[in-house]
């Protein structure tokens, strides 16, 4: 029951979007004509300042409507925070741990069958689970925790449309899970210039280093076509401005106190590169997204709730 | 207490220290294996005998004096005992009993006319290691053999049975057991290793502890010692009626039951003998208490010695490192990434391992540090360092790269080759120094962004700066440690554009700046 035939799959996840988007009909706002693709939850954008991140994730996912926007009871969830690195979470290069362990806490609550959290680490993958303070967190509100590094539990796709990146090695529980929600960490990239919600799905394919011969921005906006995250959670609570995205000290962070909720992954990545303190027209991959219909930069025209706690 | 139980207790404490030290290789540790892996690991002669000369004033390094009172006392227990590569040889020969006609599973004493090789070995050995070279020692000593052995052959089929648990358990959604890397060992060694794996099985299965007394330096060594020990076996006159069951046990071909006679100096303290003997016909003799006469050959062995001395000096003579491979110089091609060849010299050695010469000098090549090594960048060489440093590890860039906050290796290393780091000191212990290849770039030759040298920079000695509207590597060399990371990020083919050249004798780089804390962000609203 495991290895589940992947088409079957994607059929059933288009047929779950388009459903759920006609029962959220009456819910969604009068914008959502102009936007590229579904967007669930009463908002776009979600952005709230505050001093408490789980506070903050919470008073979020209120305004949004819930998890149970996008969990549904008995489906199962992955859950893909940044894990790159083998350092503790004071150095804020990982996803913030108790904010993993809120969002399965509220999957679960929502009726998910099963959590499940994991990611391809840059650093040593158990030294980085641990150490990231993740695997615990995860582990303590009920998820499980699964290896990134093994490259049997990838599986070969074709992305459609793709420029660059016509073909991927996917991990299988990004493949085979119900609700996919991504958890990025806004840092600088020495790569990229910044690291969120688009650049944080390397973090799901095997071989990276392609990526990086092949024309990087290109191929971080060709994988979006393949699989948008259900759900894009950002932690800009204390934001890597230099030296990223692994950082060197906790000299390289800034206390930004923000954090950002959205469908929509150019949205997010949109917004979250405003508090970095870029334009986001001029990071490669969100220029491109913008160009190849993936999403919009265009904030203005976007419903964008602002919470201050 | 019974002779006859000394038998018992040698195989449970031979069984104890095997076991530990195995899982010791196979990385699996804990809270319980460690301090005892790690005492036994203290009581391997070269080993102890190495660290001494790194660490000399250290209760931990006084394994090797412990081992010759024991062997002074009571002979070769340490062969019998504390050896692990011993106790492998007993369980060949244990398995090699099965295959064979139940007349040839006996032993047969066999007079001790091969002392010329035996003892040429052992100054050999030492010979070369005099002369800056472990050569021999890595080739012949048993600790080092059973490493090899254990993390060469044993670990790899070991990953294999974890990894295709992994895979059935998952099938079945547990994640209880974790993958394993696969390490990435070079066919050569994985051959030599075989090698020896092979040659002491065939010598176990066809005359018992043969290796230990011919091959190898330690037995040879502490047969010096053995020969006059304090207490011996001996047989009883009275009670013993030649009826040559002890003979046929006797794995090390020691015994002479018609004339009886023990060989101490070949003797390995296994006391089969004594298990065997209805009669109690063995028995411990006190050798100062005794009014026998010692036969030992002490006058041969002296001639045999000498002889040994120039035979061997002449082997030291010829060995003279091994050429370095010189890198071909060829016109470089820049039409695509990575078509610049590049590569060091020499391999890179371990944090804590000081310079290329400590390390080649005091490294028996157990391979330890390679399977202790969380991220596997610790691989046997071949000839990489020459004939001098045989088959010891380096750090290979190509499939992994030295975790920054990681010192394990400069933990586990029980020669002092590589020597005890604190996390802050590896921090800026430079192993050596990157080097960016501007002309074999992505950036440069693409006109793509990549900066995964950077990304993966621990101190940041790897810096993107503006380049024409991308960003481009930089390097700041007294910032980079060499942990590789850049090399391993990089993602050209076949070169990579940033590579690790070694440091001979390792460096200081200089300390990242102060964890002075975040700083605060004052405006209180969104820019969107």
């Amino acid at each position: 029951m495991y290895r589940r035939d992947f088409l079957k799959k994607s059929f059933l996840y288009g047929a779950a979007a388009g459903l759920g988007a006609s029962a959220l009909g009456p819910l969604t706002p009068a914008l959502a004509g102009l936007r590229p693709h579904i967007i669930k939850g009463n908002y776009d954008l979600v952005a709230v300042r505050g001093d408490d991140l789980v506070a903050m994730f919470e008073r979020a996912m209120q305004e949004m409507g819930g998890m149970s926007q996008w969990v549904k009871p008995g489906q199962t969830v992955v859950v893909k925070p940044n894990i790159g690195w083998d350092v503790i979470p004071d150095r804020a290069a990982n996803t913030n741990p108790d904010l993993i362990g809120a969002i399965v806490r509220h999957c679960l609550q929502a009726g998910a069958s099963r959590v499940t959290v994991f990611d391809h680490t840059c650093d040593n993958w158990q030294r980085s689970y641990e150490n990231s303070g993740i695997e615990q967190a995860a582990r303590d509100a009920g998820a499980r925790i699964v290896p990134g590094n093994f490259e049997r539990n990838y599986r070969d796709v074709s992305i459609p449309g793709a420029v660059r990146l016509k073909e991927a090695k996917v991990h299988e529980q990004i493949l085979d899970n119900d609700v996919f929600i991504n958890v990025p960490v806004l840092k600088h990239h020495s790569s990229t210039n910044v690291t969120i919600a688009m650049k944080n799905l390397m973090g799901i394919v095997w071989d990276r280093r392609y990526w990086h011969r092949n024309d990087l921005h290109q191929c971080i906006a060709d994988f979006c076509l393949f699989r948008k995250p259900d759900l894009n959670i950002v932690d800009a609570m204390l934001v890597m401005t230099q030296n990223g995205p692994r950082g060197t000290s906790t000299a390289d962070l800034v206390r930004k106190n923000s954090l950002l909720i959205s469908s929509d992954i150019v949205a997010a990545d949109a917004a979250s590169t405003l508090i970095f303190g870029e334009q986001p027209a001029n990071i490669g991959h969100l220029a491109i997204a913008e160009r190849m219909n993936i999403g919009s930069l265009d904030l203005s025209r976007m419903n964008i709730q602002r919470v201050f706690m | 207490m019974q002779l006859s139980h000394l038998k018992k207790i040698r195989i449970g404490v031979s069984l104890l220290i095997f076991v530990f030290l195995l899982l010791f290789f196979l990385n699996i540790h804990g809270r319980v294996i460690d301090p005892v892996a790690e005492f036994f690991l203290r009581l391997q002669f070269f080993p102890s005998l190495l660290r001494f000369t790194v660490i000399t004033l250290a209760v931990s390094s006084l394994g090797f004096l412990l081992v010759l009172l024991l062997t002074f006392l009571f002979g070769r227990v340490y062969c019998s005992s504390i050896c692990p590569l011993g106790t492998l040889q007993d369980m060949i020969i244990a398995a090699g009993k099965r295959f064979k006609p139940r007349k040839k599973r006996r032993f047969v004493y066999t007079s001790n006319k091969k002392l010329i090789l035996r003892y040429s070995l052992l100054a050999a050995t030492l010979l070369f290691w005099i002369f800056g070279s472990l050569f021999l020692m890595n080739l012949l000593d048993p600790y080092s053999n059973f490493g090899k052995i254990s993390v060469t052959l044993i670990q790899p089929v070991f990953s294999m049975l974890n990894n295709s648990l992994v895979w059935l358990l998952q099938s079945f959604e547990v994640y209880a057991v974790s993958p394993m890397l696969a390490q990435s060992l070079p066919a050569d060694v994985v051959a030599v290793s075989m090698g020896i794996f092979g040659v002491i099985a065939v010598m176990s299965v066809w005359r018992g502890r043969l290796f230990c007394n011919s091959l190898c330096p330690v037995g040879s060594m502490l047969g010096l010692v053995s020969s006059r020990s304090l207490y011996r076996i001996a047989f009883d006159d009275s009670a013993c009626n030649f009826c040559g069951k002890c003979e046929r046990v006797c794995k090390a071909e020691c015994l002479d039951s018609k004339n009886k006679i023990v060989d101490h100096g070949r003797c390995i303290s296994c006391f089969n003998c004594f298990d065997s003997c209805a009669n109690n016909g063995l028995y411990y003799e006190n050798a100062f208490a005794s009014a026998k006469k010692v036969q030992v050959q002490n006058n041969s062995l002296l001639q045999i010695e000498k002889r040994s001395f120039f035979l061997t000096l002449a082997a030291g003579l010829l060995s003279v490192p091994v050429l370095k491979k010189m890198a071909a110089a060829q016109p470089a091609d820049t039409s695509h990434p990575g078509l610049v060849p590049t590569g060091t010299s020499l391999p890179v050695t371990p944090p804590g391992s000081v310079s290329h010469d400590h390390f080649t000098g005091k490294c028996i090549a157990c391979y330890l540090c390679v399977g202790a090594c969380p991220t596997n960048v610790i691989v046997p060489s071949f000839f990489d360092y020459g004939l001098e440093g045989f088959m010891q590890p380096k750090l290979d860039y190509h499939k992994s790269f030295c975790n920054f906050d990681c010192v394990r290796c400069t933990e586990v290393c029980p020669t002092g080759a590589i020597k005890k780091l604190d996390r802050e000191t590896k921090h800026i212990t430079q192993v050596g120094i990157a080097k960016f290849m501007y002309e074999s770039c992505i950036v440069t030759i693409d006109r793509t962004d990549c900066g995964a040298c950077s990304e993966h920079c621990p101190t940041k000695a790897v810096t993107m700066v503006p380049y024409n509207g991308l960003w481009l590597p930089e390097m700041e060399p007294d910032l980079c440690i060499g942990c590789g990371a850049c090399e391993y990020a990089c993602p050209t083919e076949p070169y990579k554009a940033i590579f690790v050249e070694s440091n001979a004798v390792h460096k200081e780089a200089i300390p990242l700046s102060d964890d002075h804390g975040p700083r605060d962000h004052d405006k209180d609203e969104f820019p969107f």
